[in-house]
């Protein structure tokens, strides 16, 4: 049996349906959340995720808290748990990137870790999996292994405690005896081929804030008047299509690193299969995704004009209207990962996704469109766990 | 008689008695009776408890009881009134009392007449006829207040003088009768103090006001509002250190000394007036500033009784600009703000600073109590606003401020975020906003200036934005009122406090209040961290309410409030609890602790000079 940890979120609800699939029995570890119990979330996922009926017999639910010792779990979860687990996959963490949260997010992150390593070790489970990011590289401009690394700085608290928490299972799971796998994936989106998705952040953001703000204007145009939209310079053009005059400062080479759900999924399936010994194994893309790529998915997608690439030298002394700010704002925390140069190796990971046919597809236009298309249609997300 | 609807007699044992009925504080007119017979009964008030009392079986029907039931035309005007602060709509109450009464007759009930006896014909010869009564209708308005821990004490007369001299023969004859009394001020007691077997004396009549230009001063008679005197002030340019809106200046100043967030640069206590005039246990009339009066301006920690009842007090006026405005500055985290508001008084910048928790916030700014509630969420949830440093200054104050402290929410963003806060809470925009989020808080980057221009887009703020937030009935009134800008206006809001009652809509509202060493944060965060636990351990709600910084910042005021349904006898066990666990333990703090002193000591001592009590 296998203990999910972060079972109803993103890549947990994916990991399950795919264990699921392979025909494991799991234990998700789930709270009651947005007024529903924990019972109605997993059960909404699971139809989300279209896992069968037959499969959902093996899924076992127990309720608790990350944060609290013993995760907070009833005496009978907890000898469950400790007398059926052979594997733990830990996805549960708090992504957030915001200082103010720090404390909380090194309570799941941190804490929340050694709480389940705790677990672990006082049950019969043999391997660990745990779900890191290739983030924990911090700030680095150079090759970045497949290897615990002690980063002089990182962009944020989340790259931080990522970072100490791959450290801290290491040397748990050393002295406990654990088989331990780091999985470092780079930035994950929706499903390539369905392009559904359960989480609409990181890539999705800027591209729900653009097609926001033309929502807005075209109201304003269409309702109000327009003299809103007037004052940014946003027009309608004769054929429909919408004119949003916003800059972003254009800065030399990089790009974002982003890898579909599926794929994610499917490289860990391999490399469980494979890496029974364990190791550290990022999963990654090998070509990164231009920003100006993303802007002409997003322009020709919602039928949008004028948000260009601009020099800085061209953007110099002529302020930012309130459209720039927001993307410049969304630019300035999320640089590190948009302008990214780094090269993530994957020297482990590599040769066993080549050897089984696994390969990263990269962010076309129609795969954004699937992606897009689908978050657009619900609604951003917020449907699913709607109470 | 028919029974007592339920939900009638809900929202009539929900009243306050706050007041606000008893001020046009909307400027929508007054309750005409309330106005013309100045009992309380006659008000919205009373009314409401009269409704309560007649469901409990407490009193008759009385002749005063046909007469308060039939002045009340049903204009209405207690129901935006209401509304604006409670969320209550009174008016329901009003006309079920009318129904009850009307029935009652209709079905051939005599109204019950109350004999006169030989107190009160002493009483009336005193007041006038008109100004004292026995009738139980009345009386019963004066018994209690939602205190939870005071049972009813229904007093025997109910007297309205209308000079000092008739106070003075009051209280001779009160004496001689061996009556005891007490002294009303204009809404209720929060600590159940008001109450008498005897006497009560309500100074609703006293309200005379004169402005003394050349000394700066207003002298003031008992029955004058905090509201009444700061509209007179304002009048003429000027400003007046004033407390709740509802509450009699001369009544909060004997009883506690006028604080607020003024209090930062006009003090408290004994800096709050030039001379005050009382009439002594004896029925003596003296003034402060006479050579032999008693010495009240010295401070003992401990509970004593008021020197008398005071029949005027002569304030100080305040000077004020034209370039005055409010600025709020944002925090999340507690010692931050802290530290700015103390930099502030070191500084001197500004005439009123304080530091405010978000159940403030969130419940000043809208005009219902869900979307207070979904504000408070927001406010720290996607905003990371926990605190807010809040400011009047001048243009250079807030320059200066500005300078101090990075991103502040100006006026014209008040304004904005006000009027269109039901779209400010859309979640499609919050989802927005929360990805602004990385190492600074979003609050930032809505704080731009360069911003401004899309806020206004997407939250189209206007005052039908705003009022679409309350009942459709409601709409009309809300918009008429937001359409005046001194509702928008943090400098007018402040002077006049007329947002403060929005405190207690959701709950009533216990404040206990500490004078604290500002440069103490450990004592400080000690006492939030103890109020908190108190409360979380009883499952009450609780929260931080404001610090206001003192004396050029060494000193400051504490709040820190309990919320409880004042009629559910659970919950007032619990407060009971509560009182016995935090008496001692702020005791000892203050023993322990220089600069720390309960403001239970202070009540009754409101003239000492400051200086006696924050400095021990």
């Amino acid at each position: 049996m296998i203990l999910i940890t972060g079972g109803t979120g993103f890549l947990g609800a994916h990991l399950a349906a795919h264990l699921l699939e392979e025909g494991d029995e799991v234990i998700l570890l789930a709270r009651s959340k947005q007024g529903l119990s924990a019972a109605d979330r997993v059960g909404r996922l699971l139809d989300w995720l279209g896992v069968a009926a037959n499969r959902k017999k093996n899924v076992h639910l127990v309720e608790g808290r990350l944060e609290h010792p013993g995760l907070g779990l009833e005496p009978d979860d907890s000898a469950l748990i400790s007398r059926e687990i052979d594997e733990i996959v830990h996805c549960a963490s708090s992504t957030s990137f915001a200082e103010r949260r720090r404390a909380e997010v090194e309570a799941v992150n941190l804490d929340g870790l050694r709480h389940v390593l705790d677990l672990a070790e006082r049950s019969r489970c043999r391997r660990f999996h745990f779900i890191s990011t290739a983030y924990v590289a911090g700030i680095n401009s150079g090759h970045c292994l497949e290897e615990l690394v002690r980063p002089a700085a990182f962009t944020n608290v989340y790259e931080e405690t990522k970072c100490r928490a791959e450290w801290l299972a290491s040397e748990r799971c050393a002295k406990a005896g654990l088989r331990l796998s780091i999985y470092r994936p780079s930035i994950v989106y929706g499903h390539s081929e369905t392009g559904r998705s359960l989480l609409f952040n990181a890539l999705y953001y800027p591209v729900r804030t653009a097609l926001f703000l033309k929502n807005l204007y075209e109201t304003d145009i269409r309702e109000r008047g327009g003299w809103r939209a007037a004052e940014m310079g946003v027009r309608l053009d004769g054929d429909g299509w919408t004119v949003m005059p916003i800059r972003i400062m254009a800065e030399d080479g990089g790009g974002v690193n982003v890898v579909p759900v599926d794929f994610f999924v499917r490289a860990f399936g391999a490399i469980r299969e494979r890496a029974v010994d364990g190791g550290i194994f990022q999963v990654v893309n090998s070509r990164r995704t231009r920003i100006e790529d993303i802007i002409e998915y997003t322009q020709a997608l919602f039928h949008i004009r004028g948000i260009m690439v601009c020099p800085a030298q061209d953007m110099e002394g002529k302020p930012r209207n309130a459209l720039e700010e927001v993307f410049e704002t969304y630019l300035e925390a999320y640089r590190p990962y948009l302008r990214d140069r780094r090269i993530f190796g994957a020297e482990k990971a590599g040769p066993i996704l080549d050897d089984k046919g696994i390969r990263c597809p990269d962010l076309t236009f129609d795969i954004f469109k699937r992606c897009l298309d689908y978050a657009v249609q619900c609604g951003w997300g917020t449907r699913l766990f709607r109470g | 008689m028919v029974k007592a609807d339920d939900d009638i007699l809900k929202t009539a044992s929900q009243c306050r008695h706050y007041a606000m009925c008893k001020i046009d504080y909307l400027g929508t007119g007054l309750c005409p009776p309330g106005k013309r017979y100045h009992y309380v009964s006659y008000y919205p008030q009373g009314r409401m408890d009269l409704y309560a009392a007649m469901a409990d079986n407490l009193i008759p029907v009385t002749e005063g009881l046909v007469h308060i039931a039939e002045t009340c035309s049903l204009c209405g005007v207690c129901d935006l009134q209401c509304h604006f602060v409670t969320g209550l709509r009174p008016l329901k109450v009003m006309k079920a009392l009318k129904d009850r009464v009307e029935d009652y007759l209709k079905a051939g009930g005599k109204p019950v007449s109350i004999a006169s006896d030989e107190p009160l014909r002493c009483l009336r010869s005193i007041v006038g006829s008109e100004w004292a009564t026995n009738d139980p209708a009345v009386l019963v308005t004066y018994a209690n207040d939602p205190f939870p821990l005071a049972d009813l004490k229904m007093p025997r007369y109910v007297v309205l003088p209308g000079t000092r001299e008739e106070v003075a023969a009051v209280v001779r004859l009160a004496n001689e009768l061996g009556l005891p009394y007490a002294v009303r001020g204009n809404g209720g007691s929060v600590f159940g103090f008001v109450f008498s077997e005897g006497i009560v004396l309500d100074m609703q009549r006293m309200r005379g006001i004169v402005i003394d230009k050349d000394n700066w001063s207003a002298a003031v008679g008992p029955g004058v509002t905090s509201f009444e005197l700061q509209q007179e002030a304002f009048r003429h340019g000027l400003r007046v250190n004033t407390a709740e809106p509802a509450a009699t200046v001369c009544g909060n100043i004997v009883c506690t000394g006028t604080f607020s967030t003024w209090s930062y640069a006009y003090g408290t206590a004994a800096d709050g007036f030039i001379d005050m005039e009382f009439v002594d246990a004896r029925g003596q009339i003296f003034r402060l500033n006479d050579k032999q009066a008693p010495n009240v301006f010295a401070f003992e920690n401990a509970v004593i009784p008021a020197p008398g009842i005071c029949t005027e007090a002569s304030v100080k006026l305040h000077p004020t600009s034209k370039d005055e405005d409010g600025v709020l500055v944002p925090f999340w985290d507690f010692d931050e703000a802290v530290a700015l508001a103390r930099e502030l008084g070191r500084r001197r910048i500004g005439l009123a600073v304080a530091v405010l928790g978000i159940h403030y916030i969130a419940n000043f700014m809208s005009p219902s109590k869900d979307l207070a509630g979904l504000l408070k969420d927001v406010l720290p949830e996607t905003l990371g606003i926990r605190y807010v440093v809040f400011a009047i200054g001048d243009r250079f104050a807030r320059e200066s401020i500005q300078k101090l402290a990075g991103p502040v929410i100006d006026s014209g963003l008040w304004r904005t975020l006000t009027l269109g806060l039901p779209r400010l809470l859309d979640s499609e925009w919050l989802d927005l906003v929360k990805g602004f989020e990385a190492g600074r808080p979003p609050y930032e980057i809505l704080c731009r200036p360069e911003m401004r221009p899309l806020v206004e887009a997407v939250l189209r703020p206007s005052p039908e934005t705003l009022a679409a937030a309350v009942e459709e009935d409601l709409r009309e009134l809300y918009t008429g009122l937001y359409s005046q800008p001194r509702f928008t206006d943090m400098t007018w809001l402040n002077m006049f406090r007329i947002l403060s009652s929005r405190m207690s809509r959701r709950k009533h509202m216990f404040a206990f209040l500490v004078y604290v060493p500002l440069d103490r944060n450990d004592v400080i965060n000690h006492i939030n961290a103890e109020f908190a636990r108190i409360a979380a351990a009883q499952g009450l709600d609780h929260d931080f309410g404001f610090l206001t910084p003192m004396d050029l910042g060494k000193r400051a005021i504490l709040e820190y409030d309990y919320y409880i349904d004042h009629t559910d006898p659970a919950e007032r066990e619990k407060i009971g609890r509560v009182l016995a666990e935090i008496g001692p333990w702020l005791d000892g703090l203050a023993e322990r602790t220089k600069g720390v002193t309960f403001l239970k000591y202070v009540f009754s001592q409101g003239c000492s000079r400051k200086e006696n009590f924050l400095y021990r």
